[in-house]
Parts: structure tokens; sequence; C-alpha cells
């Protein structure tokens, strides 16, 4: 097993941690999911309102490719659609029947292995069921293309936004179904990596062990499929390996497993009341996780972490991607004289503030700190980039329109992490501009 | 604090858009700003931030420049009042020195002040802090007996040539505080040169011009045959008194130790760049003990000065501690730092010794530096990106 050292990135001690004991949640009377936030879906809505749907019925697929399925997380009566700007799927609501009806597929038999299955029935029944979606290929994040094989899968044990549940929380009881998950993987890759964080090792079962390729030291975004990627490529060809999260693997084993589309889901949840694991299933509105989430005034709901999660209503609910709820509250109060405050509880990579004498937690919001400013050049964030971008330079060039000198200097390897846009003291939203120069490169490319 | 609050919400509708004050909004919004960190929130991932702005940023330079400032308003009314024959006691000279210093200061922050608000609210901007800093270097780089007006002309051709017309602040090439400098050396050098600038003229204490060499003027008097460090000794500038400061000179630039007050204190909360103020101490032992392999009789003495004498001689230290590391006209790559640091030394020692015309040769060496930090950048990165395996 190779270990590999992340040197830079951000040990950020926020306070608000998930106690590790895990409640269960699945009492629910609707589900809700939206296709809002995933990424470079182009949605094709499969159901109306007042429909009835089965427990993986198809809600929605991409008009780019059909085949991507995202089914029904429960069986009920569609209650209603609600559309975002351009009119994106922001909620499908289903409200749940007392049984629910099932759609099947076919599973495994008994001590079967995924292999047996070869390469196109499996990439058959993992798009029919659902789960091909949880699936994704670098650098762009889209779906994985089924039909052209990728160098390598890697699957990433651990989530090291805060907060997510580490993997001992996820596989427990779950050991062999993510095994099947594994297995399955490597028949739709010549090679799979496993990775997992140091700490986390230590605590996941024998058998998982046996299975981990690689060991990453290193502060958050070591977790990240591009930064192994980045750390560990030879040769230009590993820039578009697939990768899968841990907790996803599980759904796939599930799935080929019991032929029936995998809802059970942990979720961690941060806000200030709630600070917990929950065993719980796709769909399952966040006001379900966290009681009063309507009362809570003046706070963010972020379906994930604190780095790459997105802001969601209070009628959201835990969607096909999310393993986290945070709740924070929103930094908009002036503050007098506040930039003079000496600052003991200030979280700062600077030492400009007296928190550099103490380790934290932090209490954190959403707050700016400050006003946007011109980029002084400090360089900062490139002390930050985990994939040793120069966010600065590479900023300034996509402002410029030099779309070649930014793709130079590893815009593509950008991660998306978050970190130079959160160390800027301009206030400069680096990552925004780094991720949209992407997006606008992928459409061109998808174009021609 | 709440009477603060309602003034500026109660103020507030005579500087919104339809206000008759609008042109002024950035007055307004500096000020409030000043008074109110704004509750501003992020709009997307990263939901989080941390704490540091740019107003504390800039603040802390501000911090770093307290003991030079100090210090330089005594030193300037201890050396005018020594040369005018008046008594050095403690507060009568702070008091003087306060005379001349404060003026200077004044101007400076009023005036580019002005030029700061005038094109914030063409362009729409809001006035950037980086001037808070440009404002108090300025008068701290000036002989104390420069003319208001011409500390006037010269804080607005920093300001307006040196960063509005690039685009403001983190646009600039060049330090404004130093292209205003260099702007009054050139069009002004009789004031702004020569022995009769450095102290304070109390003529309002019935005195005449006032002569009072500085260490670099007596240096580039000496003659042949006779070692520089013997000379100034003979004209009183040990090592020593060098280091701490206690000569004729500009307002806040004489005195290394107060730079060296500032520097570990820059270093300490990371604002300043410790590769540039490395670097340039490295440039300048390296190229002065280089210099001193060619010293002998019959060479001139420059070359067998101790290469020590060099960081505490003029303006090196101020301008490396507080010039060199304004991070927008440096480097932005950490090795080219160690480059630029490194040459504005080298440069600063070369200047001085085989250039007559300039006994001080810092405030070129930075400008010359600022020119190149783009290209210098430049070569690393290209550098650093052939190691990469490409993306595309």
């Amino acid at each position: 097993m190779h270990t590999i050292h992340i040197k830079k990135g951000l040990r950020l001690n926020m306070a608000g941690t998930p106690a590790m004991e895990t409640k269960t949640r699945k009492d629910l009377e609707r589900l809700v999911v939206s296709a809002e936030p995933i990424p470079h879906i182009k949605t094709r809505l499969q159901v109306g309102e007042g429909d009835r749907v089965a427990l993986g019925s198809v809600l929605f697929t991409d008009k780019r490719n059909p085949d991507i399925r995202f089914l029904s997380p429960g069986g009920g009566l569609v209650e209603t659609i609600e559309y975002g700007p351009r009119r994106a799927i922001r909620r499908i609501v289903v409200k749940l029947d007392e049984t629910e009806a099932e759609e099947t597929f076919p599973a495994l038999k008994t001590g079967e292995s995924p292999e047996i299955l070869g390469r196109d029935e499996l990439v058959k029944r993992l798009t029919t069921g659902g789960v091909w979606p949880y699936i994704r290929s670098l650098p762009f994040r889209d779906f994985a293309d089924p039909k052209t094989p990728p160098p390598a899968v890697v699957v990433l044990m651990d989530c090291l936004d805060l907060f997510h549940a580490p993997p001992e929380i996820y596989l427990n009881e779950r050991e062999a179904v993510f095994e099947t998950g594994l297995q399955a993987l490597s028949t739709l890759a010549p090679v799979v990596s496993v990775v997992i964080s140091a700490p986390a090792f230590a605590a996941i079962p024998d058998a998982i062990q046996q299975a981990v390729t690689h060991k990453v030291a290193g502060a958050y975004p070591a977790d990240d499929p591009g930064v192994f990627v980045y750390k560990t490529r030879t040769a230009a060809e590993a820039n578009t390996s697939w990768y899968i999260h841990g907790a996803d693997v599980v759904l796939l084993g599930q799935f080929l497993t019991d032929g029936r589309f995998p809802t059970d889901r942990v979720v961690a949840v941060s806000s200030p009341d709630v600070k917990a694991h929950f065993h719980t299933r796709i769909g399952a509105p966040v006001s379900a996780l966290v009681p009063n989430i309507e009362a809570l005034e003046n706070h963010r709901i972020i379906a994930g972490g604190v780095f790459r999660g997105h802001g969601v209503g209070p009628g959201a609910g835990v969607n096909y991607y999310d393993t986290a709820v945070t709740v924070l509250p929103e930094g908009n109060a002036d503050e007098f004289f506040g930039f003079l405050r000496p600052g003991f509880r200030k979280p700062s990579q600077w030492r400009t503030f007296l928190s550099a004498l103490n380790a934290g937690p932090f209490e954190m919001d959403t707050g700016l700190h400050g006003e946007e400013r011109a980029c002084i050049n400090c360089g900062t964030c490139a002390t930050v980039c985990p994939v040793d971008i120069l966010p600065q330079f590479t900023m300034k060039s996509l402002v410029a329109d030099e779309i070649e000198e930014a793709l130079s200097h590893g815009l593509l390897d950008c991660v998306e992490c978050g970190l130079c846009s959160y160390v800027c003291p301009s206030k400069v939203d680096l990552c925004e501009q780094l991720r949209h120069g992407r997006q606008r490169f992928y459409k061109e490319q998808a174009a021609s | 604090m709440r009477f603060i609050r309602n003034l500026f919400e109660s103020q507030k509708k005579h500087f919104s858009k339809d206000g008759p004050l609008a042109w002024l909004a950035p007055l307004f919004n500096a000020t409030e700003t000043f008074f109110f960190l704004p509750g501003l929130v992020t709009k997307q991932r990263p939901h989080v931030r941390d704490s540091l702005d740019l107003k504390r940023f800039m603040s802390m330079v501000l911090v770093a420049l307290v003991p030079p400032l100090l210090f330089g308003i005594y030193n300037t009314g201890y050396q005018a009042s020594q040369a005018a024959g008046l008594s050095t006691a403690w507060l009568p000279v702070v008091l003087r020195g306060v005379e001349v210093v404060l003026p200077l200061i004044i101007v400076s922050y009023g005036v580019g002040f002005f030029w700061e608000l005038l094109f914030a609210s063409i362009r729409g901007h809001e006035i950037s802090e980086g001037f808070l800093v440009t404002g108090l270097l300025f008068p701290l780089i000036l002989p104390p007996t420069t003319p208001l007006w011409q500390a006037a002309i010269g804080i607005s051709f920093g300001v307006v040539i040196g960063k509005e017309i690039f685009g403001g602040t983190g646009r600039n090439v060049f330090n404004p505080a130093l292209t205003g400098r260099a702007f009054l050396f050139f069009a002004y050098p009789a004031q702004m040169s020569g022995d009769q600038v450095w102290v304070a003229n109390l003529a309002a204490h019935g005195t005449d011009v006032v002569t009072g060499a500085t260490p670099l003027a007596v240096s580039a008097l000496s003659q042949a045959g006779k070692s520089m460090a013997t000379v100034l000794n003979d004209a009183g500038f040990s090592f020593m008194r060098m280091f701490w400061g206690h000569l004729p000179g500009s307002v806040g630039g004489t005195s290394a130790f107060c730079c060296l007050l500032g520097a570990v204190f820059l270093i300490v909360v990371g604002v300043a760049s410790y590769r540039i103020m490395l670097g340039g101490v490295i440039g300048v032992l390296a190229t002065g003990g280089l210099l001193n392999l060619f010293a002998g009789p019959g060479a001139h003495p420059w070359y067998g000065l101790n290469p020590f004498y060099h960081l505490v001689m003029g303006g090196f230290a101020f301008g490396i501690v507080y010039m060199a590391t304004d991070p927008v006209s440096a480097p932005g790559m950490q090795k080219s730092r160690w480059v630029y640091g490194f040459l504005i030394g080298m440069l600063t020692v070369l200047i001085r010794v085989f250039n007559p015309a300039y006994p001080e040769g810092v405030m070129m060496a930075i400008l010359f530096m600022n020119l190149f930090a783009p290209l210098l950048d430049h070569v690393e990165i290209q550098l650093r990106l052939r190691q990469r395996i490409p993306n595309v």
C-alpha cells in the first residue's frame, strides 16, 4: 500500500462536529429530490404532478444520454414539481404511500460475483437501476460515459469537507455489499484504486483494509479524486479516470445484491441544535433531520459541507449525492471596528489575529468578513492549492480570456475545493472564476 | 455605537444612486466601512471565508510603520533643534518634530485621498485600502525640509501616474510612494539632495539654512587611500549610530533598528514576504563582499567598505522592509521573490558604489526591479509548467 503525502490544503478546526452515534430516521411522509444541483445534466422530466410512482420509477433522465436515469426514491404520489431559474427542476415532492410499490431489477444470486455478468450486462444493470450516475469522470466531473473505458476508477473513502460521515460509520454492517460494489468496479476498469485517509484507515474493518490501495496523509481536500490523480499520474491518460465515493460504492453493491433501487443513506448533520449522523433514505426532507428548520431565522441550510455544498431552502431533501446537511448562521451583521478587533475567536490562516494562538474549534458563519477588492498578488491562494495551480495568475488569464494559458497552468486539474476563495484577503472568488472557465471550456468542447 | 450606526443610516439616502451626493458614495462607503465591517455573506460555495480582509492586511503595515514614524518625529525634531542650537530636551524636540512631520503627513494623506476619491467616483469603485499605506510611506521617505507644495505634487504624481492610470491598486506596476519620491528627486533635485535638505530648518526660531550631511553623502566625498569606515567615523557616523538612526536623513528612514522592529512584526503576522527582505539583505552582503575583493590601494574606498555598513546606511532598511515588500509591485511567485530581493540589494550597492550622482541607490533599485517583477514571475511560471503533466 502506498502513502501519499499532501502538504497543501487546509485544516480548519470548525465547531459543530457531528457525534459518532447514528440515529435512524425512516418514518417519513414525503420525499424531496432535485435535479438542480446535479452538474452538467440537461434534464428531461418523465413524470408530472399527480402521477403515481413506485420506488425505482424513472423521475427524470439526461437529454444528452437518455440511459442516464434518476429514479424515484419512494413509492407514492408526485405531489408537486417546482422549478428554479431556467426551468431547472428544483423540487419533486413524492407523498409516500402506506405500502410503497416497488420496481424490481435483476439481482445477483447468493454467492455470485458481479464479475460473471460481464461488462456490457453490468453497465446495463447499473444504468437501468439508476445507480450509474454515482460513477463520474474527471476532469469535468460529469457522469461516466459507459462507451469509453477509463484508465482507472478511483474510490474515495473519505469526504474531508466539513462535515461528512467517516467510512467506519457508513460501512457499518455493509461491508459485504461494499465489496460487491468494488468487484463491479473492477469489471468496469482495469485499475481500481481505493483511497482512504490515514486516520480513517485504522477504524475500518480488516476485510476492507485489505482492499485499500492508497493511504493519503493530508488536510482537506486530500480526499479529492483530482488531487489523487494529480499526485499519482505518470502520464496524461490518467486525467480521464473515473471516480466514485465510498458511500456510493455501498449503494452500487446494495443494488446488485438485492435488485432494488438503493435509498439507504448515512447523512451527517451539523446544525446549531442537532449534531449527529442519521441513518435515513434518499429524499428525506431536511426538516425531518433538523427539527424546527423553518424557525431557524438567519441561517443558511447547506446540502453538503461548507466548502463544496450548495445552499438549499428548508423544503429541500437529501438529494441523490448528498451525505451531509450543514446549517450555518448567516454572517450578515455589521461589526463595529471589525478590522481592529484582536480576533481571538476569528479563524484565519494568517497570524494577524490573536486566533493564531487559539487552536479552536471556531464557531463559523457565512460572512465574507470584508469587501471585495482587486487582487494584490499576495500569493496565498497558491500556498493552499492542492494541485499546484497558481490561482491568482490563472484567474487573471481567464479574465483576459487567455484560455490556452489558463489550461497550461492546469485549469483542468482544478478540483474546485474552494480553498483559494477561502483564504483570499481581497475576497476575490477565485474558485468561481476557475469553475466558470472550466465549464465554458467543457461546453465548447462538447459543442465541437 | 448605536449613535454612529443611526448617523450612517440617516445620511445614507443622500449618497444613494439618486441622491444629491451620489458622486461622493465611495467616500461615504469608505467612512462607513471604516466604522462597521459590513456584514456581506458568501453567495455560493465555499460558504465560509477567512477572517482577514484587505483593511486589516493594510492596517498591519500601518502598525509596522509606527516605530519608524515615532522615531522619525523625534529624530527630525532632535536634528533640527541641535542644528539650531535649541534645547534638546525630550518634549520640545518631539513637539518640533511634530511641527515638521505632521504637515507633511496631512498633505500626503489629504492630497492623495483627493485623487483616490476622484478616481473612485469616476470609476464607480470603492476606495482601496492600499492608499492608507502609500499615504504614510510617502512622507516618511521625504527630506524633512520638503516644501509642502512639493509633497503635494509628489504624492499626486505617485497616486495618479504611479497607480491610477494603470487601473488602481492591484494593477500598478510601480510602488506609488516611490514613484512620487522619484519624481520629486528628478524634478526638484535642489530640494531633494545635497547637504542642506536633511535637517529641518527651524526658520521660525531664527536660524539660517542648516547643513547636515548624511552618511551616504559623506561617503560619496571620501577620497582614495582612506578607509571609508574611518571617514564615516571621523564624521561621527559610527556603525551603531547608523543602526540606531540618530542622524540627519529622511523623515522616517534613518533608523535600521526601527525598520528591523517593523520587519519582525510584518514577518510574524505574515503580511510581508520574508523572502524579499532576506533576499535583499543577502544581495547587499554578497555584492558588498564581492566588491571587497577588489579593494586595495588606489581603488575607490567604497570597494573596501564592510558590507554590513550598506545595510544600515541610507534608506536601504526602510526600502527593503516597507517598499520592496509591497505585494502588488513585487513578484507573486516564491522563488522570484528571493531573486527580486537579492537583485534589489545588489543594485542598491552597485548604484551607491558606481554612480556618484545618486548617493542613495535603494529607491532606483526598487523601482527598477518593480519593472522586472512580471518578468521574474513569468520565467518562474514557465519553468514550473515544464514539470507539469499536461491536462487538456
